[in-house]
């Protein structure tokens, strides 16, 4: 016993499960692999005890399919866990899977090799770089050519990844809506690191989370303005961590409370919000109805992963869309799905793209504002730099 | 006889359930190397009381009802007191006497459970020695398996309104049992639901053709000739409103004690259970307990309850196992380790029809519910004023005509069980 640097997390969860089986009928993974919760964390004791060596305990993992198809297919969405009687903890137990996984060389390294985002270069930043996005003159907190740093902002504005690079415009809007609104804001275009955690690095995701903490302290800023709940959720953590006052609230929650009015009617017609799985206790999806000026009880709400969570795309490529579709077939045709976090935004319209429907696709903020996402061109502008001038550096970076 | 201790420490755990068990995985997680002895009144392994219905049922095989292997269990390296019930804690002499004799302890943790009673069940009259049908252990889940089983058993009486009245009700229907459910409220999960949900739920039993008997009680049970003469085969039933009618048996739910009836008088604080700090401490400093024994803080209210739910009982094991392990190392329970308290979380399928609850229904002052219908769930919120004009959720029903694994219910269920808390945190 012992090679399990994580094994506490897996005997607490086998303390923890009655083995009723009702979180394995709740997912397509659980359900492939024919496994609960409880004997996951079960297999992988056994396996630990087993061992001779670390060779031997990653030869038994890789081996052992069922225990691969469940650490390795989780969404985060826990889907599982609201089933459980007992809630208990999927996330605590799978990301420590992962971190168990990656440590012994189970997860290959293409999986993640370009979601890597606390190193020089991540897809995000390629695709920013090679196609001319960024907001230096935003990152008021930090010293450039053109400005000075300054230290006494009230707001911290975290738009994520998926926003920061395939909505410019969009991320410009909402900022000068700061400005707007008599709020003095800088930018921080760093990312929450949930790829780091999906592909077992939670370590340094924590401290990517730190490091913008860090940050943040420096901008003076008293408020973190997120608008993914994935984003408010891991940055939370880590403000809660350096036990500094700072409030991590949502864009939506901000917005109404500086009474911020919406520069579009909301559309008539269906309107499906997609909950974002990282919205665990509901409260960004209040925030949104508000906002948006309808009540949370009209429009159809559909739970769970839009099938870019955990990193499960690099696992079983098909899985994301068939979660994607599922969460698309509470929409009618007509419809407009809304979504809280742009990644799934941006997961959706890529489905939409290869399997077209007549739904509309948009962020929540795209109904907020002018400026909207170009989904035609960022996937074209994706899929070129692969080929273009920059497809070997690509390449290179992330083997 | 007295046992000897062979080292120096030894850790006595009174009941082999979950409770016990997440105790002694704690102790050694936390680096405990001494004697962990277990007292258990049976031989079998630890099972799981939730699936002890669905066994019953036919949905789980006997096997599937116990989460630990003997392999598993093995690794804890546990020195198990097979079929020997605690007849004494002595905790100033820190003895556990059982018909085997006197075992000494350092430490020890209390988690022997909770038992049925049958409370208000009148004497059969011909059949004196008739016990009903309860449902706690695999020994009362292979009664009412048996009973439920027997092609001659048509039709069953379950008292009572409980979650678990409920759970044997859903046995009974799984093996095409014509049930009827008397209850003395007029709604079924009277602890548990508000009126909104509960008749939702009560819609569904009708409709899976369960007869209810609600607001009405058992007066008198008799045990007569079935029609064909078969002698004493039937048991005919007066319930309070004079109406009379036959089963082939009978099932009571509608009473609990915990197990603590072996420690020595005036030793530890009693209340319903023991009262426990937030390290599962009684008021004994070595002496433990967690699980259906133990009164521990309850958040909404702030009061000392059992919460007697699997989740409760295992978190609380794993605290009084952690601490345990830290005071024998000579250092203070580890902040981490604190159970500040628990709310009452449950969840229960009837055949299809799901009912979620959470937190308090107690409606008191400045309290208020808020409904929400859809075609299929009904949502009710039970609020408090949280001054400022703000409220705060502190408890919630939902019924639902469907029990979709990943449904929206569920996830709505999780989703205000979450709520809840964080408006615990911030008050």
């Amino acid at each position: 016993m012992g090679f399990l640097e994580r094994s506490d997390a897996y005997w607490k969860f086998a303390g923890q499960c009655a083995q009723c089986g009702h979180c394995t009928k709740a997912c397509d993974s659980l359900t492939e692999a024919g496994m609960t919760l409880g004997e996951i964390a079960k297999a992988l004791i056994d396996h630990d005890r087993e061992a001779k060596d670390a060779d031997d305990l990653r030869m038994r993992i890789a081996m052992d399919g069922s225990l691969t198809q469940a650490v390795r297919g989780c969404f985060f969405c826990t889907s599982c866990k609201n089933t459980c009687f007992a809630h208990n903890d999927v996330c605590d137990l799978i990301y420590n899977a992962r971190v168990d996984f990656q440590n012994l060389g189970l997860i290959p390294r293409q999986d993640w090799s370009s979601v890597l985002v606390d190193e020089e270069w991540d897809i995000f930043k390629a695709y920013r770089a090679i196609h001319g996005i960024g907001y230096t003159d935003l990152t008021r907190h930090v010293e450039t050519e053109d400005h000075e740093a300054e230290t006494d902002f009230d707001v911290m504005f975290f738009p994520g990844c998926s926003l920061a690079a395939y909505g410019p415009e969009l991320t410009r809007e909402i900022f000068e809506t700061f400005e707007e609104l008599g709020v003095k804001a800088t930018m921080l275009d760093s990312c929450c690191g949930s790829s780091l955690r999906s592909a077992g690095f939670f370590d340094r995701a924590e401290v990517l989370c730190d490091r913008n903490v860090e940050e943040i302290i420096q901008s003076g800023a008293k408020q973190l303005v997120c608008v993914c709940p994935g984003c408010a959720n891991d940055m939370g953590k880590a403000v809660k961590r350096a036990g500094v006052e700072i409030e991590t609230i949502s864009l939506a929650k901000f917005l109404l409370a500086h009474g911020f009015e919406p520069k579009h009617p909301v559309p008539t017609g269906q309107l499906c919000i997609s909950k974002s799985c990282q919205d665990r206790d509901g409260s960004y999806l209040a925030d949104t109805c508000k906002l948006l000026g309808v009540d949370a009880s009209v429009p159809t709400i559909f739970h769970g992963c839009c099938g870019a969570g955990g990193a499960v795309s690099a696992f079983q490529p098909d899985r994301q869309a068939q979660q994607a579709d599922s969460k698309l077939s509470f929409a009618s045709d007509g419809a407009t799905v809304v979504t809280m976090c742009p990644t799934c935004t941006y997961t959706y319209a890529y489905r939409l793209m290869n399997a077209p429907r007549d739904i509309t696709n948009k962020h929540y903020t795209e109904l907020l504002f002018d400026s909207q996402f170009d989904w035609d061109m960022v996937f074209y502008q994706l899929n070129s730099m692969w080929y273009g001038e920059y497809g070997a550096w690509l390449a290179e970076v992330f083997a | 006889m007295t046992m000897v201790d062979p080292g120096n420490q030894t850790v006595a755990i009174l009941g082999y359930g979950t409770a016990g068990v997440n105790a002694a995985i704690a102790l050694r997680r936390a680096g405990f190397d001494g004697v962990i002895r277990v007292f258990s009144d049976t031989d079998i392994l630890p099972y799981s009381p939730i699936l002890t219905s669905y066994y019953a049922g036919g949905l789980k095989t006997y096997e599937e009802c116990f989460p630990w292997s003997a392999e598993e269990l093995a690794e804890l390296s546990l020195e198990v007191v097979a079929n020997s019930p605690v007849v004494e804690l002595d905790p100033e002499a820190h003895v556990v006497r059982t018909a085997e004799g006197e075992f000494p302890y350092t430490k020890c943790v209390i988690a022997t459970g909770a038992t049925p009673v049958p409370v208000g069940f009148p004497p059969v009259e011909g059949d004196e020695a008739y016990k009903p049908i309860v449902l706690r252990t695999m020994e009362n889940a292979e009664r009412l398996k048996t009973a439920i089983e027997d092609p001659l058993c048509k039709r069953v009486l379950v008292s009572g309104a409980s979650m678990v009245a409920l759970k044997t009700l859903e046995a009974c229907l799984y093996h095409g049992i014509e049930c009827t459910l008397v209850g003395v409220n007029p709604h079924v999960l009277d602890m548990n639901a508000l009126p909104e949900a509960a008749e939702r739920f009560e819609k569904g039993l009708v409709e899976k053709g369960v007869t209810l008997r609600l607001g009405n009680r058992i007066a008198s049970v008799k045990r007569i000739d079935d029609a064909d003469g078969f002698q004493g085969r039937k048991l005919e039933v007066t319930f309070a409103n004079g109406d009379v009618d036959t089963f082939d048996e009978i099932s009571v739910s509608h009473g609990m004690k915990s197990n603590i009836e072996f420690v020595k008088e005036g030793s530890l604080e009693i209340d319903r259970a023991l009262v426990v700090d937030d390290f599962m401490r009684t008021s004994n400093p070595d002496v433990y307990a967690a699980g259906d024994v133990a009164q521990g803080t309850e958040l909404i209210s702030g009061q000392k309850r059992i919460v007697g739910i699997w989740k409760n009982a295992a978190l609380q094991g794993a605290c009084a196992g952690r601490a345990i392990a830290a005071e024998l190392a000579g250092e203070e329970p580890p902040a981490d380790c604190a159970l500040e308290g628990s709310i009452a979380t449950n969840t229960i399928v009837v055949k299809g029809t799901l009912f979620i609850s959470a937190g308090t229904m107690e409606l008191s002052e400045g309290r208020w519910t808020e409904v929400r219908e859809s075609d299929d769930m009904t949502v009710v919120y039970v609020f408090e004023d949280a001054g400022d004009g703000q409220r705060r959720l502190v408890g919630f029903n939902i019924t639902c005509d469907h029990d979709d694994e990943g449904s929206v219910a569920f996830d709505t269920g999780a989703m205000l069980v979450m709520q809840i808390e964080r408006g615990l945190r911030e008050r």
